[in-house]
């Protein structure tokens, strides 16, 4: 299903973070939110899932007016890794991507065995099955990330939001996450957008691109027209150089003379 | 050991002690004569009754009855702050309940002619006005709800610890000061079937919705932004939870007095015992709870020829027993 979201507008006490943005996610493809920090990336996450309230703006999956729904009927259709998934308790990794299942729960009911069978399926996806029964506070950071991706996937919504999903992981760690959920994308049709600090990994991963800069979309497009020196520049507000992979693969550096 | 087998492990021993408590005491009692009245009440023979069948049914029963729904409560509210506040180290009277109960029941104690009944209603009262205000001045706020409830809570804590102080400070010293004393000192020798009567049907209720919604404070523990993405209204259920918590702390405080440590150490044991998940560890603190507040009223009556004040015993195994836990759970990282 795809992702639509027009003219958000959102402001923290006055303070306006969002200017009527705009963005379009086609169905099962990843699109990168890049900018700065501070840009408004998981302000605009935060609207499109519901956390956050925009004052005004229009969010659709599949023409469907997601923003008009309650926070069940919107976890059915958008799911959110977040940026830090602390757990104060520690629970079993099948634990907590069973929680996932909330959204398809009645209000008394406990998770079952069709639930587990999805929260396994989940795991068994992203090749983290054998974590199933480790507590999250004995599991490395990059295997917690695998587990809350888990969890958004057993949730079973067609819309997937990352936040900083790569934050914090080693460079393995990091390509791993993003080439599982390439493949989620490629697999099972899942339209995500993920907000990323990398342009680089980006470049590797990502369909689309939008350019968020002071809170307005300033570019979208495919990855291949957005991901340019110029506007990266422009974005960061540095100088930075442009090459290419042997693959094809846009690759991006900063120009900083680090070793004098 | 699986959960199934430490759920009935836990109810078998919370029906032992319950039993236990039945027949310890300075009367002896046999389960023959308790055998014995039980058939005559069956065969509805209205003999008059005795001094020892009077101490059964009329102190003991009521008394073992709220100390099991007492501890239940007051353990089962700890666990559901903790999930809820993400906070292992909150005890239920975080928002202020017990601070406002105590004062109540001291300004009842004080007001010239108040039966007993004016002294629980003002403790009731007060206990949820209390929370009420914690969650007023953290509505104002308006900002990080959770940690301002907890900030507000101690705000009215301890403002309702001053007031009880001025009432102290007042009181005759003679009459109402050691009244005050002894009843936030926390007892179960006042408990009577009125007391059961008032505690039950609110406990029994709380046990229930919080068992219903176990699952749910799972999701609430993960924060506001996760259980918001997961479907929840986290602001709608927390109400709710604090809601019916305050209400089993205060009825039991409004009856019992204060009785430290149980909300705070019992779950932290569940915890231990059964792991963080909710949906097992919220029963085996309800069957840990009734049995630690069974266990410490069966010693406090037991242990001396002079009954001692329960919240003693509670503190002083409580407080040890925490020691201990935060020394075996340290590596498992819910401290």
């Amino acid at each position: 299903m795809s992702l639509v979201c027009t003219n958000i507008t959102f402001a923290y006490n006055g303070t306006r973070v969002l200017h009527q943005v705009s963005l379009d996610v086609p169905k099962g493809s990843f699109c990168a939110l890049l900018g700065r920090n501070g840009s408004g990336k998981t302000t605009l996450l935060h609207c499109l899932c519901g956390i956050l309230h925009p004052e005004s703006g229009e969010i659709m999956v599949d023409n469907n007016p997601v923003h008009l729904v309650n926070g069940t009927a919107r976890a059915k259709c958008i799911s959110l890794v977040p940026q830090e998934s602390d757990q104060i308790f520690p629970f079993t990794v099948l634990d907590l991507v069973l929680m996932g299942r909330n959204p398809h729960l009645s209000r008394f009911a406990m998770p079952g065995a069709e639930d587990e069978k999805s929260a396994w399926q989940a795991l068994e996806l992203l090749g983290a099955a054998h974590l199933a029964k480790r507590r999250v506070n004995q599991i490395s950071g990059g295997e917690r990330q695998l587990a809350t991706v888990a969890r958004a996937l057993a949730q079973q919504a067609p819309v997937m939001l990352l936040d900083e999903p790569t934050n914090h992981l080693d460079f393995h760690n990091q390509y791993h996450l993003l080439y599982q959920i390439r493949k989620l994308c490629r697999d099972q049709n899942l339209t995500v957008l993920a907000s990323m600090h990398n342009p680089n990994a980006v470049a590797a991963a990502a369909d689309r691109v939008v350019l968020l800069e002071a809170g307005h979309a300033a570019a979208q497009g495919d990855a291949e027209s957005v991901l340019t020196q110029k506007q990266l520049s422009r974005l960061y507000g540095m100088p930075l150089v442009e090459s290419r992979l042997t693959g094809g693969q846009k690759h991006f550096m900063p120009v900083m003379e680090f070793r004098r | 050991m699986s959960d199934q087998k430490t759920l009935w492990i836990l109810g078998a021993i919370l029906v032992l002690l319950f039993f236990l408590s039945l027949f310890t005491g300075q009367m002896h009692i046999s389960f023959a004569d308790a055998a014995g009245w039980i058939r005559d009440w069956i065969a509805q023979d209205s003999l008059a009754p005795s001094p020892k069948s009077l101490v059964f049914f009329d102190v003991r029963l009521p008394r073992s009855l709220t100390a099991v729904l007492g501890g239940t409560g007051l353990a089962v509210s700890g666990a559901v702050y903790q999930g809820l506040f993400r906070n292992p180290l909150v005890s239920p009277d975080i928002l202020g309940v017990s601070a406002g109960c105590a004062f109540g029941a001291a300004l009842g104690l004080i007001l010239p002619g108040s039966p007993f009944g004016i002294v629980r209603a003002l403790s009731f009262a007060f206990g949820l006005s209390a929370v009420g205000l914690a969650a007023g001045i953290a509505r104002a706020v308006a900002v990080r709800p959770v940690l301002v409830l907890i900030l507000a809570g101690l705000v009215v804590t301890s403002m309702f610890n001053a007031l009880l102080m001025v009432l102290k400070y007042t009181a005759d010293p003679y009459s109402q000061l050691p009244a005050i004393v002894f009843w936030v000192m926390g007892s179960m020798h006042r408990c009577s079937w009125a007391d059961v009567r008032l505690i039950a049907p609110v406990i029994l209720m709380g046990l229930t919705l919080v068992h219903l919604l176990r699952f749910k404070l799972n999701i609430l523990s993960l924060g506001e932004v996760q259980a918001t993405s997961l479907g929840l209204n986290p602001r709608r259920y927390r109400i709710f939870f604090i809601s019916i918590s305050s209400l089993m702390v205060a009825v039991i405080v409004s009856a019992c007095g204060q009785i430290g440590w149980i909300g705070l150490v019992i779950p932290h044991m569940a915890r231990t015992l059964s792991g963080p998940d909710h949906r097992v560890m919220i029963p085996v603190t309800a069957l840990m709870g009734g049995a630690f507040l069974l266990a410490a009223d069966l010693a406090a009556r037991s242990l001396t020829a002079a009954e001692l004040p329960v919240s003693i015993l509670t503190a002083m195994a409580g407080g040890p027993l925490f020691a201990y836990l935060l020394y075996q759970n340290r590596a498992r990282g819910w401290i």
